[in-house]
């Protein structure tokens, strides 16, 4: 089965970029190829020009939370001292993450014990260990109360745009980035859907019109000229989605042409439906394909 | 790469000592070694038995060589040491903190080699001290000189490499329970089973409890090696073990 093909993007230092897909769209197979976990058939990741696995001391580079992965019968802080010793750092640097992503105390109690945030948090913490300029979090939002959302988005903002740090999140939802990062990359069936700041993602769906008139096909047959669309809209009955004019220009047309109007009006997409757009369909394909891996 | 190795080592045992699996296996295998002992010295020369008299060399051996009862704990000790980074996921940041797999392993190896020599002379302390209170106090004690000691320290070396193998057997099947139950398979099913048929008892010298055998033996057997042979044929199988299981752990993918 592929699962990501053809995949190619940028990540810049002092933002945070949201790499967004639906579910089963390869993002953590992404994510585990860049890390030298899964070897692909072809292609690369650097992190400032070098392979991970060519990283002298990998975790002082580049800090990644792939799963929330540690043994339940040892304690958050014996966890992270294993790391510490693995990577040469000294073990105090344990208990500075535990404060850092305000596990503190429970950093002493069995990690099978933690709820779902606080394993998260302890992730993070791993990640932090290094003190690395780039960091990798594969869903870090899954299983956080709203405040810990709320938390995670400042502290990633922190790292980011005050600490200078380059930081790639993954999710399934946009609206769990879209307050926090500042460029987006969507994939779809491991192919690139779009790339850009969010800014760049609204204006370029922006250009909408709306229109109603009793005779559509006639205003439709009008209106359709090169560089513009023209589509029933099922919102309203002979509504019209017309992208590529003004409404100043459609209702123009549509009184040189004598067609009378009952409705027209610009629409502005929410970046969430347009998220939906741009991935619609991609996941019945991605479940398609793992059927047929199963079969 | 010494220095990374070493510290490597280091977060191995930082692995193994934050949990209390250890304190399981090393009681485990003291009880099993110590029970084995107080049962041959009591029926040491028992004619329904078929145990050697208290007082025979055979029984001296025998009595010495009781600690290899443990290598199979020796053995789920080596296979937790690695299984467990695939059972709790932990391979990823393992992996992620040291992306030269091969360094993992190797380092898996030294830590558990080094971890088993203490908990073999703990196991061997305890079936020499069970053997010969108990020996005393049924009135014959066997010395321990000269060549019961040599037998002891084999015993004591088997226990060493069983571990390596298990690491490797963990690394070859990744599966904890599964490795597990194929080696309890392996080492109370299949072997006797090799030995005991004739067609086969030939080749049963070659394999890792014949090797253990040879270096240990005490009763009539079947065909075995040269001690010195079943060394270098136990050594040789920790060894292959090793390596194979380095190899598929560098070119596995880790999902």
């Amino acid at each position: 089965m592929r699962a990501v093909d053809d995949l190619s993007f940028t990540v810049e230092p002092g933002q945070v970029t949201g790499f967004l897909g639906p579910n089963g769209a390869g993002k953590t197979t992404t994510l585990r190829m860049a890390l030298g976990l899964i070897t692909p058939d072809t292609g690369t990741t650097t992190f400032n020009g070098v392979r991970y696995a060519g990283l002298p001391e990998p975790m002082r580079q580049v800090g990644a939370v792939l799963e929330t992965a540690f043994h339940p019968a040892r304690s958050g802080r014996d966890h992270l001292r294993v790391y510490c010793r693995a990577t040469g750092l000294p073990v105090r640097r344990a208990d500075e993450v535990l404060d850092q992503v305000g596990l503190g105390t429970a950093g002493r109690r069995r990690a099978g014990g933690y709820s779902l945030g606080m394993r998260q948090r302890l992730g993070l913490a791993t990640a932090l260990l290094g003190d690395p300029a780039v960091l990798v979090l594969d869903e870090p939002a899954n299983g956080l109360d709203p405040e810990g959302i709320q938390w995670l988005r400042g502290f990633l903002r922190h790292l980011a745009h005050a600490q200078g740090r380059t930081v790639l999140v993954s999710s399934h939802l946009l609206a769990e980035v879209e307050q926090t990062a500042d460029r987006v990359v969507i994939v779809g069936a491991g192919k690139l859907v779009r790339e850009g700041t969010l800014a760049e993602l609204r204006s370029g769906n922006a250009g909408s019109v709306l229109v109603r008139s009793p005779h559509s096909t006639a205003l439709a047959d009008l209106l359709r000229t090169t560089g513009t669309t023209v589509a029933p809209t099922d919102a309203i009955p002979d509504g019209l989605t017309v992208t590529g004019l003004s409404t100043d220009e459609v209702g123009r047309r549509a009184f040189a042409g004598g067609i009378e109007l009952h409705e027209l009006r610009s629409h502005t997409s929410g970046l969430e439906e347009i998220y939906f757009q741009l991935t619609a369909g991609q996941e019945q394909y991605a479940a398609a394909h793992a059927e047929q891996g199963a079969a | 790469m010494g220095t990374v190795v070493a510290r490597l080592v280091r977060a191995e045992w930082t692995k193994l000592f934050t949990t209390r699996v250890w304190i399981g296996l090393l009681l485990g295998a003291c009880v099993l070694s110590g029970a084995f002992a107080a049962l041959f010295t009591a029926f040491a020369g028992n004619q329904d038995s078929g145990l050697p008299p208290l007082d025979s060399p055979e029984y001296a051996r025998l009595a010495f060589s009781i600690a290899t009862n443990a290598t199979v704990i020796s053995v789920v000790l080596g296979i937790i040491g690695i299984t467990q980074e695939y059972r709790h996921r932990t391979a990823t940041p393992t992996f992620l903190a040291t992306p030269q797999r091969g360094r993992v392993v190797i380092a898996k190896l030294l830590a558990y080699a080094l971890v088993a020599v203490p908990y073999a002379v703990l196991v061997c302390a305890v079936t020499v001290a069970v053997v010969l209170v108990y020996g005393n106090a049924r009135g014959n004690a066997p010395e321990l000189t000269g060549e019961n000691l040599e037998v002891l320290a084999f015993a004591g070396l088997a226990l060493v490499v069983y571990t390596l193998i298990g690491v490797g057997l963990g690394a070859l099947l990744k599966n904890q329970v599964g490795a597990i139950v194929a080696a309890l398979v392996y080492l109370y099913v299949v072997e006797p089973l090799l030995r005991s048929i004739p067609a086969t008892s030939g080749a049963y010298k070659w394999l890792p409890g014949g090797a253990l055998e040879a270096m240990t033996a005490t009763f009539q057997g079947p065909d075995l090696l040269e001690q010195w042979q079943g060394v270098l044929l136990l050594l040789g199988y920790g060894l292959a073990a090793a390596l194979l299981g380095t190899l598929l752990a560098v070119r596995r993918d880790v999902v």
